[in-house]
């Protein structure tokens, strides 16, 4: 089943239109991406999700229902880890996520249960007492979450959890996706650092201007662009090579001797990279480097957009 | 509305019914008559349809009413207004006119039943200016509801008929084709065949009396196969569309005229392999540059144009771009509109974007499907464009 279902949705500010027409299921236990520049409408596309803006026109279907006429059940089953921190610096860590938990109709024993867990899930168990003013920046997007988990929402929204926050703290959050997704969780994550995006998620969505426009797990959406991929092999001489025996390994499509570098193009479903130097060795080549360089999803949005994200 | 009006109306009778029922003076068999007379009057009111007898129901009404007022109980005013009122409606007149006709009995009616008289005077007029005015939209709703529906009809009818002139223009081109086709074969094959055929019996019959004679019509024979064949060829290449008028080359004449004709610089590039591209992907592709490359030269200031086209391993890119103003705010009108339809037809999109001089991406999937699509051998080829 789908937990959540968009169709022809639509925004606008004035004559601006920000999100132009989106269609987009994602599945249970899917960690979803959304891949765009900034402005490119992931937010907007996110806040009407979390009922927090009113679509122009299309509808949005969680779990099965219309979150316009179910707002309540809507509520409940998202988490939002928003974009601007949304705590309360001056109430201790533990206030924080109680107050949050408490806006679900969280109550008594069970509150106080649920807010432990969200604290101890997020690396801040023993942080209770502290006050959010004090934490480093990662440790309050760390909070942000907890804030957003503690009601065990079906989806939880990360609207790009690690701007601005140092690798360790960006590690656990990453882990921490992760270990949520494992718990039965569906994720919808957005950011433009490539990297997470590509470490992480099931599926991705490549957004620009407003519109979905490819979508499809990693290797779908290189393939996209090329199904090969380079392999460069620095070699001392390749007086000894036989390039014609090279040709014919599966998968081969050209070979090319550049200065030192043996440049092997090769489909990218095939691992031949065994076969090729077993030749390699049997013609007494001596190898010195091996490279494989496949397109990354930054080449895939250059290629499809003309832009880079981080314009 | 009309049932509003006589709601309106028996709840002003039982009013006076019951007032002057309470009052000191006897109940008089007049008074009886006079209220069936009045509810006779105005039950034949909505009984009628035509606007002129309704009309002079009504005064008939306001007059018997004014005649009881006078005469039999003063309290038969208050009966007057919804009359009144129903007298200009069905005259279509201004209700404000209404309004001042109610007036006027203030100024008659005995001081004792001027209060419940101006009472009956306000609530009867809201209730009547209400009622219009919600009448008056529900009907604007009514108008508008039909004149949607009979253009939904009509768009209806018009997809309907494209498809089947689509349907018929594509039978009648393969019907066509079929018969230019089978004439070409007759006339130009056929023949030859049937020569070469003659000459070879002959030959067969030659070889044992005269053998040189024989290889010399055998010769023949296989000359008349050999031209046969060639026109064979001929044939069939003449099937395939002219090279110019396909894909990059059109594309190319169009930029090349472009350049000519506007006194831009407009470039044309291309990478990938441009046979993938199918011929309703190029149409698409010519009119999206066309109506980009419009759109700059009316509004861009650009002195250069670049169309690039790149065909992907599933995707083919074709991006037109100009080195102009640009836009900050990028406001769809029919044009860009029109170019997302298209490519939309194609499951494709369109990326309109004016930060750096004004680019259109066109984006449309190779292959049916864009799934599944497994390139051929020959199809590696890094950018030749």
């Amino acid at each position: 089943m789908n937990v959540l279902e968009i169709r022809n949705l639509t925004k606008k500010f004035g004559d601006f239109i920000a999100v132009d027409n989106i269609n987009l299921s994602v599945a249970e236990g899917e960690i979803f991406g959304f891949l765009g520049a900034n402005g490119a409408g992931k937010s907007t596309t996110i806040n009407m999700i979390a009922s927090l803006l009113r679509a122009t026109r299309g509808e949005i279907e969680l779990l099965g229902r219309n979150i316009a006429k179910h707002n309540k059940f809507a509520k409940m089953n998202i988490g939002i880890v928003p974009q601007d921190l949304a705590i309360y610096e001056d109430m201790t860590a533990y206030e924080n996520v109680s107050f949050f938990a408490g806006l679900y109709g969280l109550r008594g024993s069970l509150l106080h249960e649920r807010t432990e867990e969200a604290l101890q899930f997020v690396g801040l168990g023993d942080k209770h007492r502290s006050f959010p003013r004090n934490f480093s920046g990662g440790m309050k997007r760390r909070l942000n979450i907890a804030c957003a988990i503690a009601h065990r929402p079906k989806l939880i929204i990360m609207d790009e959890p690690t701007v601005g926050i140092d690798p360790q703290s960006r590690n656990y959050i990453l882990n921490s996706v992760r270990k949520l997704n494992d718990m039965g969780c569906t994720i919808i994550y957005t950011s433009h650092y490539m990297e997470e995006v590509e470490e992480i998620c099931t599926r991705i969505a490549i957004v620009d201007h407003g519109k979905i426009i490819a979508d499809g797990t990693k290797e779908q959406l290189k393939s996209t662009i090329t199904d090969t991929k380079d392999i460069w092999i620095g070699v001392k001489s390749a007086e000894s090579l036989k390039v014609d025996s090279l040709r014919n390994v599966q998968g081969v499509t050209a070979v090319r001797m550049d200065e030192q570098i043996l440049k092997i193009n090769s489909k990218t479903e095939v691992n031949n990279l065994n076969d090729i130097i077993q030749k390699l060795i049997r013609d007494r080549v001596e190898i010195r480097s091996v490279e494989e360089q496949e397109p990354s999803l930054e080449t895939v949005f250059l290629t499809l957009t003309g832009r880079n994200l981080r314009d | 509305m009309e049932l509003w009006t006589i709601g309106n109306k028996a709840g002003l009778l039982l009013y006076v019914i019951l007032a002057s029922y309470f009052s000191a003076e006897a109940t008089d068999n007049r008074l009886l008559l006079a209220y069936l007379i009045y509810l006779c009057l105005n039950i034949a009111i909505p009984i009628f349809r035509d606007n002129l007898l309704r009309r002079l129901l009504a005064t008939l009404s306001a007059a018997f009413i004014i005649y009881c007022a006078l005469w039999l109980n003063p309290l038969f005013i208050l009966l007057l207004p919804v009359n009144l009122y129903e007298w200009t409606d069905y005259g279509r007149l201004h209700r404000g006119i209404a309004f001042l006709l109610m007036l006027v009995p203030l100024f008659l009616a005995p001081w004792s039943v001027i209060p419940s008289y101006a009472l009956a005077v306000s609530l009867s007029y809201l209730f009547y200016a209400a009622n219009r005015s919600h009448t008056a939209s529900l009907q604007r709703l009514d108008d508008e509801r039909e004149s949607l529906r009979l253009n939904q009809q009509r768009l209806q009818r018009t997809i309907s008929e494209n498809d089947e002139f689509m349907r018929q223009s594509a039978y009648t081109i393969k019907l066509e084709e079929r018969n230019r086709l089978s004439q070409q074969i007759h006339d130009e094959i056929g023949h030859s065949m049937a020569g070469a055929l003659i000459q070879m019996e002959a030959s067969r019959r030659l070889l044992d009396a005269n053998k040189e004679k024989a290889a010399e019509l055998l010769g023949n024979a296989i000359s008349i196969s050999k031209e046969g064949l060639e026109r064979i060829r001929l044939t069939l290449k003449d099937m395939k569309p002219r090279s110019e008028e396909l894909g990059i080359n059109r594309l190319r004449l169009f930029v090349d005229e472009l350049a000519s004709r506007q006194g831009m610089t407009a470039t044309l590039t291309h990478e990938g392999d441009m046979d993938r591209i199918t011929s309703i992907q190029w149409k698409v592709i010519q009119q999206n540059a066309t109506e980009a490359a419009t759109n700059s030269f009316k509004y861009s200031e650009a002195t250069a144009i670049r169309i690039h086209v790149q065909v992907l391993n599933r995707f083919i890119k074709a991006v037109v771009s100009d080195n102009g103003k640009g836009a900050e705010k990028i406001v769809k009108g029919l044009g860009i509109i029109g170019m997302e339809e298209r490519t939309a037809a194609l499951n494709g999109t369109v990326i309109v974007d004016g930060t750096q001089g004004f680019s259109v991406t066109t984006l449309m999937p190779l292959g049916a499907e864009g799934e599944n699509v497994h390139p051929t051998e020959s199809e590696y080829s890094h950018g030749e464009g």
